[in-house]
């Protein structure tokens, strides 16, 4: 068929331009790595801690920091160290243990201990872990303290019982348990967050640079001499149709397959997956024809493009976690495919969903492909036609 | 250098006309600033993060309306929203209508197991779409046990040394209190406040901002691909200018471009999203030394290029890379040692640096040692890229 032959056309000159063996196949998985790496639930955030004296409390402090196993620490000589290097976000998060901590214990006054964020959400969650260690030591200086108000007694005679009774203590435990599947959130594989968002960015960017092809296509007069062929009008369209469509197909493939060989990444139910990419690509390649068969200038074209290809990627969670979103921001998402797209994936990957499960985000898709590829193609026919 | 300004003039008028450099150095970046702030600004903020929790409990003793208080307290000051249900199919159902993100198990016999000091355990249920709220929930659950772990830990210490146990109820109702109490034995203190970082917005903004200026600096050498390959560099090496004029004239004018697109995004950002960028001294500094420093990479894969399609390609992945590594779209330094030292081959890193030291309200002069060492890039990258163009259009 003529128009698969126009389509593949479109793919070969995606393969043969250099700089695309960079940004479709490189580019992507790179950041895949990179998002993987920082935001992976495996790795051991690093903490800077700086000790203000080497009194009994603080160094007991630094202990139980050191001997927590889900975060890293790195002792600085100075106050200005620690909160340098949590500027630059070499480390998450500063705990600046002040000088004469003993003293002021015994005195039966509140110690206060200094923390340095960053504002971003990885601190929240690392400042509740230093607090619980902090906690644990410092609950027997509490106790000491309320015990030598109580009785009298002296504060080292007192802190030595209550550091006894603190280890013997049974803490209530927290269990967290997800509803969905049987698995905690933790075994979610790093990369499989970061893989979906990122497949969903690049093929709709992928699509719209697709653009700046069609757009060439017509400047060089090839679609002109298209229509002095005895070919059909329509199998010309649905000629560039495919020739957006397969590119951003073939680049959202290499991203599943890619990922999942090198990483493993767990797509869920493989037929839902697909379709999803099918679905989305086809979105992509209605955008993209628009743009084509509207903008005359390429550059222009992939301003926008990036423009519109980042923007609604952030929109639609493929920035950042959509369960985070606000109510109102969420419903916004969803004016985006993306945000739908990420919903499909979200339930074949979190809830071991199937095909049957995601009909109702494929249908908004194809929906989105219809309208879309309908503009677009009456937009073509009135551009060829006119030039 | 007549000739150079002249060049650059008609180039910059030839560009306003196309509106491709408008386009992509200043309304990409801003409504991709803008966006970014929407969708990360409120998270970052603190509150605005969406907690909504569901509490059931089973034990109705002192301990778990101790408890429950805790959370109530959290609801008045806006941190979460809490809807108590009766019992946990109630809960489940509201979970999986996406009533609430998590709720908290509060089983039968918790209060007995504390006195007796057995295990015991608070359930935190969440969906499983939305693993961060529910760590929060758990956030708050240890804090609790950690309060009534420090209680145990008091009454049972004044215990063993008088032989006596001190008036629980006293105790129990301590337990709701507010950990920041005076009355505990420390206090976590926020010194964030101190340290020199960029908020998110302004982060963003410059993140964005850094980032397309190598794409618009790149129209200056898209000229020169243009004119060489219309035909027209090659006239123009013949006519009595100095050669390199032609090569000065469009670097001048990337630089008026890329000068304008910052200054433009820098107000608007400022204006629109509240991004603070600092002493005008130190950032008018930074931008410059920033644009400069676009100028000579650019030019300098010009100059390293084979072919006009190549040199554009190759600007194209440069600038992307450099953005990555340099921060532009999340700080790199947080990756580890080796990628953290990687930035520093970067000018974004230390056009980012440089900013920060002046957030908080530092002095120009805080912007100097950044500024010093992108202007170090500039000139290492310009001097090679001129004398390899120089090489370059005398054969």
């Amino acid at each position: 068929m003529k128009a698969l032959s126009i389509g593949w056309v479109n793919v070969k000159r995606m393969l043969r331009e250099r700089s695309n063996i960079f940004f479709v196949f490189i580019f992507p998985i790179a950041l895949v790595v990179l998002i993987g790496v920082q935001f992976g639930g495996d790795f051991e955030p690093r903490i800077g801690v700086h000790q203000g004296d080497d009194g009994e409390i603080s160094g007991q402090i630094v202990d139980a920091l050191q001997a927590d196993a889900s975060l890293a620490v790195e002792p600085f000589d100075s106050e200005d160290d620690v909160i340098r290097q949590v500027e630059r976000g070499a480390v998450l998060l500063g705990v600046l243990i002040p000088a004469g901590m003993d003293a002021i214990a015994r005195d039966g006054d509140q110690v206060e201990i200094g923390i340095v964020n960053r504002p971003d959400s990885a601190g929240a969650e690392l400042q509740s872990v230093v607090a619980a260690d902090v906690s644990d030591v410092m609950m027997a200086v509490g106790a000491a303290q309320f015990a030598m108000s109580e009785t009298g007694a002296s504060f080292d005679e007192v802190l030595g019982v209550a550091s006894d009774i603190a280890t013997g203590i049974e803490e209530i435990t927290v269990e967290i348990v997800t509803e969905g599947e049987a698995t905690f959130p933790s075994t979610l594989g790093r990369f499989d967050l970061g893989a979906s968002s990122e497949l969903v960015l690049f093929v709709f960017l992928s699509a719209l640079a697709g653009s700046s092809a069609l757009i060439l296509t017509r400047q060089l007069g090839i679609s002109t001499r298209m229509l002095s062929t005895p070919t059909p009008m329509s199998t010309i369209i649905s000629g560039e149709a495919l020739g957006r469509f397969g590119p951003s197909l073939a680049q959202g493939i290499y991203i599943m397959v890619l990922t999942l060989i090198m990483f493993g990444v767990n797509w869920g139910d493989p037929v839902g997956a697909t379709l999803i990419l099918v679905a989305l690509a086809a979105v992509g390649a209605g955008a993209g024809m628009l743009m084509g068969a509207t903008f005359s200038n390429s550059q222009q074209a992939s301003g926008v493009g990036i423009m519109l290809a980042l923007g609604m990627a952030a929109l639609g969670g493929a920035m950042y976690p959509l369960d985070l979103f606000s109510p109102t921001m969420q419903k916004i998402a969803h004016l985006t495919p993306h945000a739908w797209a990420l919903d499909g994936y979200a339930e074949l990957v979190r809830r071991g969903g199937t095909t049957v499960d995601i009909l109702p985000e494929l249908g908004v898709l194809a929906a989105y492909a219809a309208v879309l590829l309908a503009l677009a193609s009456w937009r073509l026919r009135v551009a060829l036609t006119r030039s | 250098m007549r000739a150079a300004l002249r060049i650059a003039t008609k180039d910059l008028k030839l560009r306003l006309r196309d509106r491709s450099v408008v386009i992509l150095g200043v309304i990409t970046p801003l409504v991709l600033s803008y966006i970014l702030s929407v969708v990360f600004g409120p998270v970052v903020g603190g509150p605005g993060l969406d907690l909504r929790y569901g509490f059931v409990d089973q034990d109705q003793s002192g301990v778990s309306q101790a408890f429950e208080s805790v959370l109530t307290g959290a609801e008045s000051e806006g941190i979460i929203e809490l809807e108590v249900y009766s019992d946990r199919h109630t809960a489940e159902a509201a979970l999986n209508d996406g009533d609430v993100d998590a709720f908290f198990v509060v089983p039968a016999g918790l209060e007995r197991a504390i006195f007796a000091n057995q295990p015991a355990t608070i359930e935190v249920s969440g969906d499983v779409d939305a693993p961060t709220s529910t760590r929060i929930a758990a956030s708050f659950a240890e804090q609790f046990s950690s309060g009534v772990a420090a209680s145990q830990t008091a009454i049972s210490t004044t215990a063993t040394i008088t032989g006596n146990i001190p008036i629980t109820s006293d105790w129990v109702q301590s337990l709701s209190r507010d950990p920041a109490d005076a009355a505990t034995s420390y206090r976590l203190v926020d010194q964030t406040a101190v340290s020199r970082q960029l908020d998110a917005s302004t982060y963003l903004a410059a993140g964005m901002a850094v980032f397309f200026l190598f794409f618009t600096v790149q129209f200056g050498v898209s000229g020169l691909l243009e004119e060489e390959r219309e035909g027209t560099l090659s006239r123009l090496l013949v006519a009595p200018i100095g050669r390199m004029s032609v090569v000065l004239g469009k670097a001048i004018l990337a630089f008026v471009l890329g000068v304008a697109s910052l200054v433009v995004l820098v107000v608007a950002t400022t204006l629109l999203m509240g991004a603070e960028w600092g002493a005008p001294l130190g950032v008018a500094l930074l931008l410059t030394a920033g644009v400069l420093s676009a100028v000579g990479i650019m030019g300098l894969v010009y100059a390293l290029a084979r072919t006009p399609e190549g040199a554009g390609n190759l600007g194209s992945i440069i600038a992307v890379i450099l953005g990555m590594l340099g921060g532009s779209f999340f700080p790199i330094a947080s990756s580890g040692g080796f990628l953290a030292a990687l930035s520093y081959l970067t000018p974004h890193a230390w056009f980012l640096d440089g900013l920060a030291q002046l957030s908080s309200d530092g002095p120009w002069t805080a912007a100097l040692p950044a500024a010093g060492a992108i202007t170090l890039f500039a000139v290492v990258t310009g001097a090679l890229a001129y004398a390899l163009i120089r090489r370059k259009l005398a054969r």
